[in-house]
């Protein structure tokens, strides 16, 4: 057993394999296939002030090596979650981190006073960067001054670790992380999904009814590594956990070497929903091997 | 649910498009219930890039194979139509709610209502109804003669009568296959419950009808999946009165009352 753990910030995780937000649900539901407990961290559906019913039908359509999607952040509200799945995630010892969003800066701000304190919560990712509701969302991660703005409002409200899951969609992906970093964020997650699209030729009409939607998986994995590096680089000060198509252990180790100190796995637990704590058990062989630890493999790229 | 690291151990040739897939599976073979499913999907293939699912079909403990019935619409199903014997399949099962039968005794008589390859959970059920000396109807309606390639399969399953529709009169009767439950309706079959899977147009006429006669029924729901259990949320359905059900994890059986079909 190598020594796995990473550090982030104010976070000191047991491993740098987490779970993405929007991909693992309230995590109970892969407690058949995964040991919550393995995994570095595990990042809730999207959670707003109140219950959110998320768009219509048709929602996803897969795309090559991945998928779009645009559920619109469909979920349990912030009080179901905090009395219901928290204690039973804490109990089965996951680190959990209460992934947020709301349409206006006040809704972030009042979900992040309702988790104060919550025992359990390992911290909160503010969701920036979701394409796919009208208001709220990726509003706030597309300009830099209202990324700042909201940033600064949520670090006042809560001590929680604040992570700042950034958009790819934004015009300069630097900025956002400058301006978050500068509001108070501990930590960026980077990225989110990519706005896209696909139409069904034989009607010409979306093939999602939302029209547009975020794409995902290995297909975004190489624009998500640059934007990782590209971040690194600009701000080596700043704990990255990267995001984007991440599947295989090389895939973790690509995120690694540019400079991300853990990352997060999404689409692929559709597709394979053993796969975080396989990934935990194949970085622990690796390091074994090498007899590394594993934070010494973050950076190799820069 | 398990992610079973399965083999294709044989497979049996429908019609063009339209085959069965035997998986070994012995766990599942002896848990699976009648209406359950089951995400499957071919390592290390990037296209297509998530599993797709797949009503058990029908299950032999003494064997431990696993059916699965596909036809190919897309990537996804013609990837399986790829597999041969001997081929690695991953199969995640059981998911999703099961029909029920318990509360069904002998002397009692129900209906199956198939729409093509919406046929494929009733093997299972049928075997269930059949021990519990329940008598089972088959309306089985399809477009044309080939979509009812599998009454071969089925047929001999059925313990009550057989009844098959075509649209172009191909085999059977010429028309709806719930025109034809209407008609048996209207001339005297009475059913204790009515069991039904098949494509959204036939949902929505085959909920009106039972609506109108208080007959209680299970429909087998289906829309695209991404994951099977509950966690993408992709495959909702309209409740009446607003908001959504996740057809993976609420359903995939549920009361025809559950759904707002006009939304559908």
């Amino acid at each position: 057993m190598s020594d796995l753990s990473v550090s982030l910030g104010p976070l000191r995780l047991k491993n740098p394999i987490a779970t993405a937000s929007g991909t693992f649900g309230y995590g109970l539901e892969f407690a058949d296939v995964v040991a919550l407990s393995r995994l570095g961290g595990i990042f809730t559906k999207g959670l707003s002030l109140s219950p959110h019913e998320g768009n219509a039908p048709p929602r996803i359509c897969e795309t090559p090596s991945g998928m779009l999607n645009a559920i619109g952040l469909q979920n349990i509200g912030i009080a179901a979650f905090r009395d219901e799945k928290l204690p039973a995630l804490a109990a089965a010892g996951a680190a959990v981190f209460a992934n947020i969003w709301g349409d206006e800066e006040e809704d972030y701000v009042e979900i992040a006073r309702a988790l104060e304190g919550a025992p359990g919560l390992a911290g909160i990712e503010l969701n920036i960067s979701c394409p796919n509701v009208r208001k709220g969302g990726m509003l706030f991660g597309n300009s830099p001054d209202a990324t700042a703005s909201l940033v600064g409002k949520v670090r006042k409200a809560t001590r929680a670790p604040l992570v700042v899951k950034l958009s790819p969609n934004a015009p300069d992906i630097v900025e956002s992380a400058r301006a978050a970093r500068d509001a108070g964020a501990d930590v960026l997650s980077l990225v989110n999904t990519f706005v896209g699209m696909a139409i069904d030729p034989e009607t010409a009409r979306p093939r999602i009814s939302f029209g547009t939607g975020g794409l995902s998986g290995p297909a975004i994995r190489p624009l998500a590594l640059r934007m990782v590096y590209q971040v690194r680089r600009a701000l080596p000060d700043v704990p990255l956990w990267g995001i984007g198509g991440i599947a295989t252990l090389s895939d973790v180790l690509e995120f690694l070497a540019v400079g991300a100190s853990a990352v997060q796995v999404g689409t692929a637990n559709f597709r394979d929903p053993g796969v975080s704590q396989r990934l935990v058990e194949e970085l622990d062989a690796y390091c074994d091997a090498r007899g590394i630890a594993a934070s010494s493999l973050v950076g190799r790229a820069l | 649910m398990r992610d079973i690291r399965s083999r294709v151990e044989s497979r049996s040739e429908h019609a063009p498009g339209l085959f069965s897939l035997f998986c070994s599976a012995p766990e599942l073979a002896r848990t699976a219930l009648p209406g359950q499913f089951a995400m499957i999907g071919v390592d290390g293939r990037s296209q297509p890039y998530l599993r797709r699912a797949f009503s058990v079909a029908d299950a032999d403990p003494g064997s431990g194979l696993v059916e699965f019935l596909v036809k190919i619409v897309g990537t996804g199903t013609a990837c399986l139509g790829e597999l041969v014997a001997g081929q690695e399949v991953r199969i995640l099962a059981p998911l999703g709610n099961a029909f029920a039968t318990d509360d069904l005794g002998r002397g009692e008589r129900v209906a199956i209502v198939a729409g093509g390859v919406g046929v494929a959970p009733f093997p299972l059920l049928l075997r269930a109804l059949a021990v519990r000396g329940v008598e089972a109807d088959l309306y089985f309606g399809g477009r044309s003669a080939a979509d009812l390639a599998y009454r071969k399969r089925i047929f001999p399953l059925v313990t009550g009568r057989e009844l098959a529709s075509t649209d172009d009169g191909s085999l059977g009767e010429r028309g709806r296959v719930t025109d034809l439950l209407a008609r048996e309706i209207s001339a005297g079959a009475r059913y204790r419950r009515l069991y039904a899977c098949g494509p959204t147009p036939m949902f929505r006429t085959l909920a009106r009808v039972i609506g109108d006669l208080g007959v209680d029924a299970e429909f087998s729901t289906e829309a695209p999946m991404g994951c099977g259990f509950g966690v993408c949320l992709a495959c909702v359905l309209p409740r009446p009165g607003g908001g959504f059900l996740v057809s993976c994890k609420e359903g995939p059986i549920l009361p025809p009352s559950a759904v707002d079909w006009s939304r559908c």
